[in-house]
């Protein structure tokens, strides 16, 4: 059923620069997290994808937020109803 | 001998605390509104009707009439006491909470100024983000209920 997201993520954590990924749904529920972004994020995620949105007037516009800083950025995206964190230390 | 909801070593102030604000009213003395008809089961009952019986007795006991405590007023002390010792018992109570967690994402930067003057995001990680997040989208949509046996089962009836 949902092994195909499951493998996704383990494929995603395989890049050598990737600590940590998240998957939510636009509600913040957590769908799947590997490494250094655990279930208890999903709602900060998902709100920071949908805060970002607004700021843009076209509605099929889908910004990606990225949080920077010296050791690594977490970048945040939506596609469709999910929302994607993934969290990379700069190599 | 104790159990769960044992209430044989409640102290007094224990007992006092679960004293509901509003006292319960004795449910065959004063039934409450429209309910006059459960004394009035015959007294040659089945046991279905025992049973009938014992269902609407517990539903009466867990109905607060509160036409029928209107001569039992507390008084205005008596308000003022629960009210403070309510308090009191909850200021103790959240003290003994343990501080919930708080939700931050993992810890970013203690220097602004280097994370600003740094290159700007390479593209190809905007990239990456947006094909993982497409494939897990259409992973995600191919997630379905995978019905092994019938939900419906029609019964045999001869």
């Amino acid at each position: 059923m949902e092994s195909t997201l499951e493998q996704h993520l383990d494929d995603t954590m395989k890049n050598p620069a990737v600590v940590g990924v998240l998957c939510t749904d636009h509600q913040g529920h957590n769908l799947g997290c590997r490494g250094s972004l655990s279930d208890e994020h999903g709602g900060v995620v998902s709100v920071l994808a949908k805060q970002a949105a607004a700021l843009s007037k076209d509605p099929t516009d889908s910004p990606t937020v990225c949080l920077e800083s010296e050791s690594g950025n977490i970048l945040v995206r939506s596609h469709g109803t999910i929302t994607i964190a993934v969290h990379k230390i700069a190599s | 001998m104790g159990c769960c909801y044992s209430s044989e070593n409640e102290t007094q102030e224990q007992r006092n605390e679960r004293k509901p604000l509003i006292p319960h009213p004795d449910p065959v003395s004063k039934p409450p509104n429209g309910t006059d008809w459960i004394t009035t089961v015959p007294s040659a009952r089945t046991d279905e009707q025992a049973l009938l019986t014992s269902i609407l007795t517990k539903t009466a006991q867990n109905i607060i009439d509160v036409s029928a405590a209107d001569s039992v007023m507390m008084e205005q002390h008596e308000y003022m006491d629960k009210a403070r010792q309510y308090s009191t018992k909850l200021a103790v109570l959240s003290n003994s909470l343990p501080q919930r967690k708080a939700l931050a994402l993992p810890s970013l930067t203690s220097q602004p100024h280097q994370v600003l003057a740094s290159d700007l995001v390479p593209y190809s990680d905007v990239q990456q983000i947006s094909k993982i997040a497409a494939y897990a989208y259409s992973a995600i949509s191919q997630i379905k209920v995978d019905a092994k046996e019938e939900l419906v089962v029609q019964f045999a009836i001869p």
